[in-house]
């Protein structure tokens, strides 16, 4: 205790040198704090996005992952209600959601385009996409047994030139080959931020799906965890008694999701790297003056008995608590700035590929602030044992005689 | 030898024998001391004294352990210490040695009972102890009303008594003394003599001091003077 009261008087020996290397350490552990809490809500903001987009984890037939079928639902997952029904009772799941993806042409009489469909139950899905998926008219479409409802990006609505109540035909091949043609009302106009996924975009009930392209197979079976940390430990169990099903979990399909953690892990791990050197500087620099300037203390207290280690210890202490105080001072800095984002409301602007912009909000992470307070704490130890073990192995006399 | 250096030489507690050191100066060699030996009892005080340059530093070096001889041997306490590494002389200075400087050399971060305490923090002493003989050797040396003051705060005199007292503290056979009046006035350097003298007879610490104060060799028993490297007379006072 009482070398960690002389390290911290010695701190203390000249306060603007010290406070001006606890300042550059505090930035430097704020800065990281606050990309690092940055990127950790985009990954959770993904994961959720991503979740709620797939499910948690997917089931569909052996090949149904594959992208290579001849028609629609070639690889299709048959006697789905019972699978879904069984999976919808098991502890940890809140809901399961049959989908089918399929595309063709759809029409207003007039004109023609593509779309990229999905049939879902929408009783259970537009539940789920929570504030992913925006209605801008209309609301939901309900499970029609006559004239089916669907819901179309609101691109497509501008370019189909088509308000809610409108008459839309959609066109599609069937599970046989042919081609089958159903008419819907447009029941609602989403938007989901990415343009290129709203010029396309048509949502309508499963069954109506199933109608149009003549079978009752469905693509997959999406199953909603009620804890997304459970989602490998569901997917392994599914696996285990269902090995004749392909099994994908969120993150296997979650393409954007890997691409942008690798590049903010680049971007951050780099930032972070920078930011270790610039704190391995000012350290080495504050101390490396303290030794210099301490050169004949150095001296008297290796002549009354201090081992060269003891001496090296010293300023490592020394260092240590620039560094914790630093650190210290940088974690309240970024909690201070998680917080006050909380309240600000500001908007990141729209990611490319997207037309809608996201909260600009840091994550706090217990685990992220007490590494960054180890790092620092050691990168400043280091540094305090780099620059003092010289002179701590310097002859007594020489530095006795230091002026 | 006459009676009373003979009576030294039998109860040595630092005995030096014919001590050899050169430096390098340029391409040259510079040859500091050129056999040297000393010897000083328990509760003897020895003074060096020289011109600048006469090698009264590098044999009080060389007798405080934190120089090294060329040749020559050395004992502190009846034991040969020129065998032991860097650590183990650091050990014997840590238990044996105690320094006291011209420049005082207290660490300024520390007020005067920490910079007394530190060589018995040094050695592992018990906090009781400590707190009990640091209490003990400010009261003696006068020093107790200033116990939590910061050398700063001190005038040189007092500086150097606490000097005197962070040697002494744990009672060492030998202390080094380098010019201890040369910064004082001729009351205050008076003062200091006299406790040191006390102080070292009391705790039976052999005592070797550089200076040039007459006042000062005027009360060591012994008074040795150099010139060149050489010992060139030694007289019992």
């Amino acid at each position: 205790m009482k070398w960690i009261l002389f390290a911290w008087k010695n701190v203390m020996r000249n306060k603007r040198r010290s406070l001006t290397a606890m300042l550059i350490t505090a930035m430097g552990t704020a800065a990281v704090l606050i990309g690092g809490g940055f990127a950790l809500f985009t990954y959770e903001s993904l994961e959720e996005m991503t979740a709620r987009d797939s499910g948690h984890v997917v089931l569909a037939a052996a090949r149904g992952f594959d992208n290579d079928e001849d028609v629609p639902l070639q690889h299709g997952l048959a006697g789905a209600a019972a699978l879904a029904a069984h999976y919808a009772a098991q502890p940890g799941v809140r809901a399961v959601a049959p989908r089918i993806q399929f595309s063709g042409l759809i029409s207003n009489g007039d004109k023609s385009t593509v779309f990229v469909g999905s049939g879902v139950d929408p009783a259970v899905d537009f539940r789920l996409r929570g504030p992913q998926l925006e209605f801008v008219a209309g609301e939901a479409p309900g499970a029609s047994d006559a004239v089916p409802e669907v819901a179309i990006g609101n691109e497509l609505a501008g370019l189909m030139k088509v308000k809610v109540g409108a008459s839309l035909t959609l066109l599609a091949t069937t599970t046989e080959g042919n081609l089958n043609a159903v008419d819907v009302i447009v029941r609602g106009i989403v938007k989901t931020g990415v343009p290129d996924i709203d010029r396309r975009l048509v949502m309508t009930d499963i069954r109506a799906v199933q109608r149009l392209l003549l079978s009752d197979k469905v693509g997959s079976l999406a199953l909603y965890l009620k804890d997304t940390a459970q989602t490998e430990a569901m997917a392994a169990q599914v696996k285990a008694a269902r090995p004749e099903l392909a099994v994908r979990t969120w993150r296997d399909l979650a393409v954007f999701y890997q691409a942008v953690r690798a590049l903010y892990n680049r971007i951050f791990g780099i930032l972070g790297l920078i930011m270790v050197v610039i704190v391995a500087f000012a350290m080495s620099n504050t101390l490396g003056m303290a030794v210099v300037e301490r050169t004949r203390e150095i001296g008297t207290l290796r002549a009354i008995g201090t081992q060269p280690g003891e001496v090296v210890r010293n300023f490592v202490l020394e260092g240590a608590a620039i560094g914790a105080a630093g650190a210290a001072l940088g974690m309240l800095l970024a909690g201070g700035a998680t917080v006050a984002l909380l309240f600000a409301g500001i908007d990141m602007p729209p990611p490319p590929g997207r037309s809608v912009g996201y909260p600009l909000l840091l994550s706090f992470s217990a685990p992220l602030y007490l590494g960054a307070m180890l790092v620092v704490v050691a990168l400043a130890a280091t540094a305090a044992w780099f620059v003092s073990r010289r002179a701590a192995h310097k002859p007594i006399t020489e530095a006795l005689s230091h002026v | 030898m006459n009676a009373s250096t003979m009576l030294a030489e039998r109860t040595a507690t630092v005995r030096l024998t014919d001590l050899k050191k050169r430096y390098r100066v340029g391409d040259d060699w510079a040859e500091a001391l050129k056999g040297v030996s000393l010897t000083a009892a328990a509760g003897e005080m020895v003074a060096l004294t020289g011109p600048s340059g006469s090698g009264k530093s590098t044999l009080l070096n060389l007798a405080g352990l934190i120089d090294t001889p060329d040749a020559g041997t050395r004992e502190i306490a009846g034991k040969p210490v020129d065998g032991l590494d860097d650590a183990g002389l650091t050990v014997l200075r840590r238990e044996r040695v105690g320094f006291i400087f011209q420049g005082f050399n207290l660490v300024p971060v520390m007020n005067v009972a920490d910079n007394v305490e530190y060589p018995l923090l040094l050695l592992g002493r018990p906090a009781a102890e400590r707190r009990q003989k640091v209490a003990e050797i400010l009261e003696r040396t006068g020093l107790a009303a200033f116990a939590n003051r910061l050398p700063d705060a001190l005038s040189g005199g007092q500086r150097q008594r606490v000097a005197i007292a962070r040697a002494l503290v744990k009672s060492p056979s030998l202390v080094i003394a380098d010019e201890p009046t040369a910064n004082l006035d001729s009351h205050t350097a008076q003062q200091i003599v006299d406790l040191l003298r006390e102080l070292s007879h009391e705790r039976g610490a052999a005592v070797v001091v550089a200076t040039h104060d007459e006042r000062m060799s005027a009360h060591c028993d012994r008074v040795l003077r150099l010139a060149d490297g050489e010992l060139i007379s030694g007289e019992r006072q």
